[in-house]
């Protein structure tokens, strides 16, 4: 194909954006709407799994002694926990070095501590880091059957609804997506019908003259991809939006970033790229297979 | 040809039109005229039988190769089928875009083919803006613009002036004099008549005649109305 019979099916494709506008608004619509639909609940994954991988990274299951608990059952449980799959760091934090840092941290009521004299009311502890949260509660019950344990603190419930949220994520994310593109397909396809219908005297023609399917199938290809591709760009100016009011309003709750952390939230500045990409590759490839399917189906050379 | 209605369309038709040949195909509606067209541009296939156009055998031609077959014959319809949203220009341009020639050889053969066909002054008209007559002239010069080897034109006068047929006729056996085989379908037989040649007569679906006559070239008066299609 040479390149001034290329420029004349772009501007063919052009063309029929503009003579079709009210189907070719509907179609940018329905991708509009399905690209945001999927960007969010992408980047919502993405932003549970950053946050879930953070808490991860920084907190500790705490596993509490009993007060009697000689030294020699001390370094067996220190053993014990080291071999555990799912531990990564373990640590032995006692009761004095516990007692010391409450005193540090409660310096004002200094006269309680006094009261209790050299009599330290605290236990033994180890601290231990884990490398998956999904498995943590197995972990638990493993620490549970260890002899000489008083109690285990850990950030269960913050830990379970975040992985819950995140498999629901996951699913929500893959129905969407199928749903989603199989929706914008029947719309864009439909569109191109409308399109193929208004031109088929200037098909039937071409098909008289002896053109390609190629070249009857381009303008209508083109035609899809244009309205994908502003489809994807509102979109990803929408989700920038959307998605900076809601990191703002996040990094306002000092309560919830002091479980999570400052880091674990995704900034949009640091992923436009890849959503940028993303958005239009998508939008333009449902655009171009949709309006593919229909022409297939609709021009019999 | 038998069509999957089980209606035979062509039955036993045998028939060979020679390269600079002008030929009119007469027939009443039903016939059969219509059959043989779709035939020749194989948008349909003979269900026995071969047909041959421009040495391509279209029985053994594939779907991918069918432009490529288009590609060297032109067609002339009776309704014209020009498209309303292009100029004159633009209509037969098309063509020459669609089979994908050179925008330097676009804009020297374009006004040259119009030129054939005396539409200069209009080349810049819709199609809305000109007469029948000068539809189907415009409608010749795009069947033209590709050089075809072969040109069938269906029923060409049909849906003009009584008139302005003979023009078209003289205009299609000027295309012939420059070597172009012709094929005319036409129920017209005052038309026949008056320019002569080679006719062919379908009758349900065989061939019933096929000779050459001598023209009369008096102008008789042209039926009109009943112009359907066969």
């Amino acid at each position: 194909m040479k390149a001034s019979g290329f420029k004349y099916l772009v501007e063919k494709g052009v063309d029929n954006v503009w003579k079709n506008r009210m189907m070719a608004f509907a179609s940018f619509c329905v991708l509009l709407v399905s690209l945001l639909l999927v960007g969010i609940s992408v980047l919502a994954y993405l932003n549970v799994t950053s946050i879930i991988g953070g808490i991860e990274q920084k907190n500790e299951v705490i596993v509490y002694l009993d007060d009697d608990t000689d030294d020699e059952a001390l370094l067996e449980i220190g053993a014990a926990l080291q071999t555990m799959p799912n531990v990564t760091e373990v640590r032995f934090y006692s009761k004095e070095e516990a007692f010391e840092s409450l005193k540090e941290s409660m310096a004002e009521y200094e006269v309680l501590f006094e009261s209790l004299g050299d009599d330290n009311p605290l236990v033994d502890s180890y601290r231990i880091k884990v490398s998956d949260l999904d498995d943590i509660t197995d972990t638990i019950t493993h620490i549970r059957d260890l002899d000489h344990i008083y109690s285990i603190r850990a950030p269960y419930d913050f830990v379970n609804i975040l992985v819950q949220l995140r498999s629901i994520l996951t699913w929500v994310m893959g129905a969407l997506i199928a749903a989603m593109v199989v929706v914008s397909l029947v719309i864009i396809s439909n569109t191109t019908k409308t399109s193929v219908y208004a031109r088929r005297e200037e098909i039937a023609i071409m098909k008289y003259v002896g053109a390609n399917d190629s070249f009857i199938r381009i303008p209508f290809f083109i035609e899809g991809m244009i309205t994908g591709f502003f489809a994807s760009i509102c979109a990803v100016v929408i989700t920038w939006l959307v998605y900076d009011a809601v990191v703002n309003t996040l990094q306002n709750q000092v309560a919830l970033l002091s479980i999570i952390g400052l880091g674990s939230i995704i900034q949009f500045s640091s992923i436009y790229l890849p959503v940028l990409c993303a958005y239009i590759f998508g939008g333009a490839a449902i655009g171009a297979i949709g309006s593919a399917i229909s022409t297939r189906k609709y021009i019999n050379v | 040809m038998t069509y999957s209605s089980g209606v035979d369309a062509l039955n036993h038709v045998s028939l060979k039109i020679n390269d600079g040949d002008f030929a009119f195909v007469v027939g009443s509606s039903g016939a059969g005229k219509s059959t043989m067209i779709k035939l020749l541009l194989k948008e349909i296939d003979a269900t026995e039988g071969r047909v041959i156009v421009n040495g391509y055998d279209l029985s053994k031609l594939r779907r991918r190769k069918i432009p490529e077959l288009r590609r060297t014959i032109g067609i002339v319809f009776q309704d014209f089928r020009l498209i309303p949203t292009m100029t004159v220009y633009e209509n037969i341009a098309f063509v020459l875009r669609v089979i994908d020639a050179p925008a330097k050889y676009i804009r020297k053969r374009v006004p040259y083919v119009i030129s054939l066909v005396g539409l200069q002054a209009k080349a810049n008209n819709y199609p809305d803006e000109l007469s029948g007559g000068e539809k189907q002239r415009v409608a010749i010069a795009r069947a033209l613009v590709n050089d075809p080897k072969l040109i069938i034109a269906d029923e060409p006068t049909g849906n003009i002036d009584p008139e302005l047929s003979y023009e078209i006729v003289d205009l299609l056996k000027g295309i012939n004099a420059c070597g172009t085989t012709i094929l005319m379908v036409t129920h017209e037989h005052d038309l026949v008549r008056h320019f002569g040649g080679r006719i062919i007569n379908i009758t349900q679906g065989e061939i019933v005649y096929d000779d050459i006559i001598e023209g009369s070239e008096e102008l008789v008066p042209v039926q009109t109305g009943g112009a359907d299609e066969s």
